[in-house]
């Protein structure tokens, strides 16, 4: 048993680790640095560096000794002079720069570049004369090259006796780790249980999370419960009634309720049940009161998937030989049902139960939006309306470590009643 | 296709014929197509035209019709007409619910064949990738994608379309592992036929029903997605999709303007419960084994 534990957590790893990557790449390597989006298009290229620092946005993705630097963006010729239009004697012709000769070229960096690393240029250019950089020589000739630089201080450019002419130039800051990346920052944040701060209230975002999953598991505990006893109750009523009108209704039933949009459900029980006959408060988390109707709208948005789902295990369960046995015993249907059915239908029933608990987590997104209910579905539909990156993240990738655990546990559940699994 | 796979749909066709409840089903699915086809057509026209369509064009005076003869299913906030910007709402609804299979369900036959077919490495490259992407918090985990591709119809598509190909690509697999034992593959191998077609010519057709089934009843739960993103303000924006009507309707609804609310209700109702009921239904025609009892 031991064992088989052991292996299942071993198999657990590359799922978490597949999880992990999954949230990496959707934030950070789609979605880039949020910064501009938080900070307004018109913040300071310095702010957003800094903000961009605290959250490690500004290291190369997942291995690499260079970095791209908003002190100065890339620049090609191509279109316009760029950020070197106010640079007096400097000249954009044609797609390409020229620095005329005699003069001192100051690189246009938008802030001053940090001390405690070497950056690196990269120039493509051209020039007859020797032109320097500070003290180091600029290694470029007659024909088009492409050279770099590597440097510690920003010098400026001295073309000497001849012009120079440029096609682009790139800064970079190299990295002196090349694993000091983004993904590494992720990864060793994650393990510090850091989930980071959220731009919108300031607040770091484990507090937020542990906030936020009280109220959630006030609402979807009763929903769950409440759901599941309702919808094994029917679904044996089902099995009893099998092949009956009774029967038939109840599945037509449960196929309409599903059909019935969530936000039907909701704007409907609120404005019907809370405004019109005035039975619940229609919004707000003040006392158990408020928690009645969004619990009755979770129970009866979910019974009519969960109706259907049990009714066919039930139904399976009551052609199984046994329930044969047991009837030509003559144990009474009820008793069939209750004692034999039901029991053997517990496995499966559990499974289902196992799987849904990490939903519980996450609430529901609606529900809780649209009652006020401070949890963590309310949070999360805030965070993704005002772009809270590490909000969402952390929302996302708590419930999918849950997910994963409760996985394991419903596996081992299973390992437990029926020796068989184990061997698999 | 050979005369045996013929003989399969319209062994089906046959099932599915004898099915009342079905053919209702098929008849209702076939009027919202032409709903939505008739949309597709209108906004096609004045985007060519490049005018605003009747049914954005905003009339202060006709606000909060009740539904007359004019206006069947009344008018809205702008006094636009509730019924052409509810059969725009399924031209969405048709675009996010056949786009996002265009996306989900090659992956998930890619992924579930290889799976299936080659075992080994691969296999646990595809289970480790589809237990992944399983684990994500369902809906969140939509919401997020589309908040990182961008508000709009593409975010939509994107996030249901890359985390539902997960359930086919698990049936695939396993009507893979199956079929790969048969003799009609052992024979294909024999042969020395190549992998690629044995598993795309041979045994993908046999089984295509478990893809139709899978589009059947995915469909409608990706327009209930559309709605329920489009409501939150993530998915579309300026057009007019049901979850944007439910939007605007729901705060009118409390001073007695029941009617858009009402109809978009039963319109969303109508497309899926007879998305659902067809799915079963075809389920069971096309795969008598899989035939739940009672039903």
């Amino acid at each position: 048993m031991l064992r088989y534990i052991g292996k299942r957590i071993l198999q657990m790893i590359p799922t978490v680790f597949g999880v992990i990557l999954i949230t990496f790449v959707l934030f950070n390597i789609v979605g880039g640095s949020p910064a501009q989006q938080v900070l307004g298009p018109h913040a300071q290229a310095d702010t957003l560096e800094s903000f961009d620092e605290q959250r490690g946005f500004n290291k190369p993705l997942f291995i690499g000794t260079r970095t791209t630097t908003r002190a100065y963006a890339d620049s090609d010729f191509e279109r316009s002079a760029g950020d070197w239009q106010q640079q007096n004697g400097a000249v954009w012709t044609n797609g390409t720069l020229i620095l005329a000769a005699g003069g001192e070229y100051a690189l246009p960096v938008k802030f001053a570049l940090r001390t405690d690393c070497d950056y690196e240029l990269e120039m493509e250019g051209r020039s007859a004369g020797f032109p320097m950089f500070g003290e180091n020589q600029l290694k470029l000739s007659k024909d088009w090259k492409k050279i770099s630089l590597r440097f510690q201080e920003l010098e400026k450019i001295v073309p000497g006796n001849a012009p120079v002419e440029i096609r682009s130039i790139k800064l970079r800051r190299i990295m002196s780790n090349p694993f000091d990346s983004q993904f590494m920052f992720y990864l060793n944040r994650l393990a510090h249980l850091d989930f980071g701060v959220s731009h919108s209230t300031n607040q770091r975002v484990s507090k937020l999370l542990l906030d936020g999953i009280g109220p959630s598991l006030m609402l979807t505990v009763p929903v769950f419960f409440v759901g599941l006893i309702t919808a094994v109750m029917l679904s044996l009523f089902c099995a009893f009634w099998r092949d009956t009108w009774v029967d038939r209704f109840f599945v037509v039933f449960s196929v309409a309720l599903m059909s019935v949009n969530y936000l039907v459900w909701i704007v409907g029980g609120q404005y019907l049940l809370g405004f019109k006959l005035g039975w619940f408060p229609v919004w707000g988390f003040e006392d158990p009161r408020y928690l009645i109707l969004p619990v009755l709208i979770g129970v009866f948005s979910g019974l009519g998937a969960e109706l259907r789902f049990y009714r066919t295990i039930m139904l399976d369960e009551a052609h199984r030989d046994y329930v044969r046995t047991a009837q030509a015993k003559g144990v009474s249907r009820l008793g069939v049902l209750f004692k034999h059915v039901l029991k053997n239908a517990m496995i499966p029933i559990i499974t289902n139960t196992v799987i849904a608990i990490p939903f519980l987590y996450t609430g529901s997104l609606l529900l809780e939006s649209f009652f006020g209910i401070p949890g963590l579905g309310y949070l999360g539909i805030n965070a993704i309306n005002s772009s809270d990156v590490d909000v969402v993240r952390a929302i996302v990738l708590v419930g999918s470590i849950i997910f994963v655990i409760a996985n394991l546990l419903t596996d081992i559940c299973y390992a437990l009643v029926d020796p068989r699994v184990k061997l698999k | 296709m050979s005369e045996k796979g013929n003989s399969l749909w319209s062994d089906a066709w046959r099932r599915l014929k004898k099915n009342r409840l079905a053919m209702i089903c098929l008849g209702v699915v076939a009027f919202y197509t032409a709903l939505a086809i008739y949309g597709e057509v209108v906004y096609r026209y004045y985007q060519a035209k490049d005018q605003t369509a009747f049914y954005q064009k905003t009339d202060l005076d006709q606000a909060y019709q009740s539904p007359s003869s004019k206006h069947w299913m009344g008018t809205d906030a702008l006094g636009r007409d509730v019924t052409q910007r509810l059969i725009q709402g399924t031209r969405i609804a048709y675009k996010v619910g056949i786009i996002t299979a265009l996306i989900a369900i090659p992956i998930g036959v890619f992924f579930g064949c290889l799976a299936g077919y080659f075992g080994g490495r691969v296999d646990s490259f595809v289970v480790w990738l589809y237990s992944t992407v399983a684990s994500m918090p369902g809906l969140l985990f939509i919401l997020a994608i589309a908040m990182v591709v961008g508000k709009g119809l593409l975010g939509i598509y994107l996030g249901i379309g890359l985390t539902t190909w997960v359930g086919l690509c698990r049936l695939i697999r396993g009507e893979v592992i199956k079929h790969k034992e048969q003799a009609y593959v052992m024979a294909a191998k024999a042969l020395g036929l190549s992998w690629p077609r044995i598993l795309f010519r041979h045994i993908l057709p046999n089984v295509f029903h478990v893809i139709i089934v899978t589009f059947t009843l995915r469909f409608p739960a990706a327009v209930s997605t559309e709605v329920f993103m489009s409501f939150l303000g993530i998915g579309v924006v300026s057009e007019p999709s049901w979850g944007v009507m439910i939007n605007s309707a729901r705060m009118r609804l409390w001073q007695g303007v029941w009617w858009e609310m009402t109809f978009v209700t039963l319109a969303i109702f109508g497309l899926v419960l007879a998305f659902n009921l067809l799915g079963d239904a075809l389920r069971d025609a096309l795969d008598p084994r899989l035939r739940t009892e009672g039903n």
